[in-house]
């Protein structure tokens, strides 16, 4: 079989919780030795739900055990001199180390990048945090709410006349970890034509922000403040529910240049009116137009609709349910999902990978760890440790 | 210090976001990214969003979408369609690196642009193509949107509001994600090459980006069979846990926001001292955090009524003194100017081409900082055709005389060939539409004040 993009490539994970560990997994997908160091009652995402059956068990977290494919875990106790000895001894021998602690963790434990290029001039060390290693809101704490509202998605999200929203669970935290698995490895590349390591600052804010369009710039170049959009009924991209759940109609410049054949797409004769005939006259009748096309609709079948939209290349969505999710005619022909046999948790399906690359495979098939599941192995592996030595850790509780 | 990415040359065939994004911070970090257009199929991102909504003499020169999403680019037009255009393409593709577009795979196959086809032009050659669907499967020619591939990728069914419809962002969300992991693919490529000198091609599917991005739900469904309910912004484990309305002022008006989220006792003691309402400390429906969840609509009644009393900035900072997470619900001209920010650097000063008329103005930079190898200092993104002479001729070495020639046979050209600019409504009236919900007519003197020349952070 052939290696995977980053085999050889060593990665230290000290991280926890999701954004860190979504960075490394994506690095330990797609072929890095990832040694993910844990706490001894292990990495907090373990006690996060959902569970497996709903049982609440280190092994049995969901986001935990998507997280975490690929990697080896080892326990350590960070606030014992000899698990700082232990860390020191692994970071000399790593290309990248990645961390997601507060930014004043890491030096309080003499583990700063200083410390660290001292013992490894060619490491690559990524931080990531809430809002930066440095400025007024370092020590700002945050939930993905939190970076919704400071990284400016959230005022433009949600109903006109209701509270600002956020996607669903943990995106700011998905998208810093995405991006520090790309700065990890422009700094990786950048050393292995130099051998120069280097600290690369990573900010779960400035992922949302950095990501947003026409937001900063509509002040710029006009002086506008946009807020929750209104929404027309008589829009003909918004959001519709059908007869088995809800599509995003998009007849694109169909419905500027030829109405006849929205019309004749839609089988609504009473559209064929000049009530609706041009964007004006739409945006007039409005109300009337919202009516027909909601009761409209109603009477479609998704699939039916998605599918004959895109043969007359109108660019039509579905919203689908993660039952449709799973169950797509796409997801199933690109094996979108993954089935993981996890020794705890089971088998089942996970999200696989989320790009193909044609020559190096995806490697993200391998289960999250046990708690400390490969602590021997690598210690023996990496630093030598006879089993006395193990016998001696585990008794003064470092490992 | 060199930028990590120097020596490395990208060949962009993009449009919109998906891959534009991707490519401007590769080319942010070093990369030599060469910008594809067409004259005779100008990118709706060139007519949109004009500056001072002015769609007079050049204003294909003036998008803000594009200069969102194209900093630091050479940009070069070539007409595909026509012989001596692709093959100027072809002669790029052989002394490049990386090949990237995000068009349907229908247009790729029609011009002969596959990984196969380009590798027989420069074997280590990476191939990045980047679709809504994928390059592959039943779906791979459908044409996608932003909220399309965030309706198929599960993330928009799981959000909105309690008993309210799936919901969308006001923004082509799942595009960014697409980019976002299309930044690292690239990246894993290149590393794979640096040691093998493999190249190799990337299908990125963006509704697949996201699909990874929301396990949570995925997962409960996979082994547990369940959907659970849109929640709006609630969490499955912390109350209160919510968006809260604060007083508005006489230059921002309404509209005004704070989002608070209490994990711990701890939190929800200091929370109620902020907010002056110790009696809430003692109320038994609030005394654990899993009574506090029970209640969490009364709860969020009655913090709402508190936070009413305050403006959002100055709570933000009592919360957060106090060790709470709350952050104030930033709109457009906030986060431009917000001081964490502007210590950081974040929005960087960027200058136009002097034919826009337009003056340097401030772009979101990157969400990474690198100790030893910083960004290149930020250049706009090219106006249409600006740099045909220094890639067609510095470049790829050809004469004067067959650019002429390029140009009189419309291979090559300046400016589009049928422009078409978007006048928005006025400002007015797209307040009275209830699109915006305010503007200030001295924004530019704000946005020098802040960042002009000598003021720069």
């Amino acid at each position: 079989m052939a290696p995977s993009a980053l085999n050889g490539v060593k990665v230290l994970d000290l991280t926890h919780h999701i954004a860190g560990p979504y960075c490394t997994k994506l690095l330990a997908d797609f072929g890095a030795q990832v040694i993910k160091i844990e706490r001894p009652g292990g990495d907090p995402a373990r006690s996060m739900p959902p569970f497996c059956q709903d049982e609440r068990h280190p092994e049995k977290s969901l986001p935990f055990l998507y997280l975490n494919t690929a990697k080896r875990s080892v326990t350590l106790n960070l606030k014992s001199d000899r698990g700082i000895h232990i860390l020191r001894e692994l970071a000399k021998d790593a290309d990248i180390l990645v961390e997601n602690f507060s930014p004043r963790v890491m030096p309080s434990l003499g583990l700063d990048f200083p410390a660290l290029r001292e013992l490894n001039p060619a490491l690559v060390m990524v931080s990531i945090s809430n809002f930066g290693q440095t400025g007024s809101y370092r020590d700002y704490r945050a939930t993905d709410m939190v970076e919704y509202a400071l990284g400016g998605l959230m005022y433009i999200f949600g109903s006109y006349d209701r509270e600002p929203l956020k996607h669903a669970f943990n995106q700011a935290q998905f998208k810093a970890g995405t991006n520090a698995a790309s700065a990890a490895l422009m700094a990786l590349y950048h050393q292995r034509s130099t051998g120069q390591g280097q600290q690369v600052d990573v900010s779960i804010q400035e992922s949302v922000a950095s990501a947003l369009r026409d937001v900063t710039s509509n002040f710029t170049y006009t002086g506008a403040v946009r807020r929750r959009q209104p929404n027309h009924s008589g829009d003909l991209t918004r959001l519709r529910a059908v007869s088995d759940g809800y599509i995003l109609p998009n007849p694109g410049i169909a419905a500027r240049v030829n109405w006849n054949t929205v019309v004749e797409f839609l089988e609504a004769p009473e559209l064929d009116d000049d009530k609706f005939r041009t964007p004006s006259a739409r945006l007039e009748n409005a109300e009337e137009l919202g009516e027909i096309l909601d009761r409209l609709f109603l009477s479609k079948n998704k699939m039916d609709m998605f599918y004959r939209a895109h043969q007359k290349r109108f660019i039509y969505g579905v919203i689908d349910s993660l039952e449709e999710v799973m169950a797509s005619p796409q997801n199933l022909a690109r094996e979108g999902f993954v089935e993981l046999d996890h020794p705890v948790a089971g088998t089942f399906r996970y999200p696989g990978a989320p790009f193909q690359l044609s020559e190096t495979p995806w490697d993200g098939l391998h289960p999250a760890p046990t708690l400390g599941q490969h602590t021997r192995e690598v210690f023996s592996q990496c630093l030598g440790y006879t089993e006395a030595d193990l016998e001696e850790l585990s008794g003064m509780g470092v490992i | 210090m060199a930028a990590p990415l120097e020596g490395i040359r990208i060949v962009e065939m993009g449009q919109l976001i998906a891959i534009p994004s991707a490519m401007k911070m590769l080319a942010d970090m070093g990369a030599q990214v060469i910008r594809l257009e067409s004259c005779q199929r100008l990118e709706s991102y060139r007519t949109d969003s004009l500056y001072q909504n002015d769609v007079e003499g050049e204003f294909w020169n003036r998008g803000a979408n594009f200069y969102e999403q194209n900093r630091n680019k050479l940009g070069i037009t070539l007409d595909l369609s026509h012989p001596a255009g692709l093959s100027l393409l072809r002669e790029l593709v052989s002394i490049s690196d990386v090949f990237t577009e995000n068009f349907t795979p229908r247009v790729i196959k029609n011009f002969q642009l596959e990984y196969e086809d380009l590798r027989g032009l420069k074997p280590d050659i990476i191939m990045v193509s980047s679709t809504g669907y994928g390059f592959t499967g039943p779906w791979a020619n459908f044409g996608a949107t932003g909220p399309a591939t965030e309706g198929a990728s599960g993330l928009a069914y799981i959000t909105g509001y309690r008993d309210g419809p799936p919901m969308m962002s006001e923004i082509p969300y799942t595009d960014y994600t697409g980019a976002e992991h299309t930044v690292f693919a690239v990246m894993a490529a290149l590393i794979h090459r640096q040691q093998t000198g493999q190249g190799q091609f990337i299908d990125v599917s963006q509704t697949e980006t996201a699909t990874a991005t929301v396990p949570e739900a995925l997962l409960d469904f996979a082994v547990n069979g369940r959907t659970a309910p849109r929640i709006g912004n609630e969490d499955p484990q912390m109350a209160p846990h919510g968006c809260y309305p604060c007083l508005g002022d006489d230059r921002l008006g309404d509209d005004r926001w704070i989002a608070i989220a209490v994990s711990s006792d701890q939190e929800w003691t200091s929370l109620c001292q902020v907010l002056n309402r110790s009696e809430w400390m003692r109320d038994t429906r609030f005394l654990s955090a899993e009574e506090r969840m029970r209640h969490r609509s009364e709860l969020d009644r009655l913090i709402a009524q508190a936070t009413a009393a305050w403006q959002n900035h100055p709570l933000m900072h009592a919360l957060q003194e106090a060790s709470v997470p709350a952050g104030a619900v930033l709109d457009a001209q906030e986060l431009l100017f917000d001081p964490h920010l502007r210590q950081r650097g974040f929005y960087e000063l960027v200058a136009h081409h002097p034919s826009t008329g337009m003056p340097a103005l401030p772009y979101a930079g990157r969400p990474w900082k690198f100790s030893a190898t910083p960004a290149v200092p930020g250049k706009a993104a090219p106006i249409i055709g600006e740099h045909n002479r220094t890639v067609l001729a510095e470049l790829l070495g050809h004469s004067e005389a067959d650019l002429a020639h390029w140009e009189a046979e419309g291979v090559i050209g300046y400016a589009p060939a049928n422009p078409t600019g978007t006048r928005r409504p006025s400002l007015d009236e797209q307040v009275r539409q209830g699109r915006l919900q305010r503007y200030e007519t001295d924004f530019r003197e704000q946005v020098s004040r802040a960042f002009g020349e000598g003021n720069v952070s």
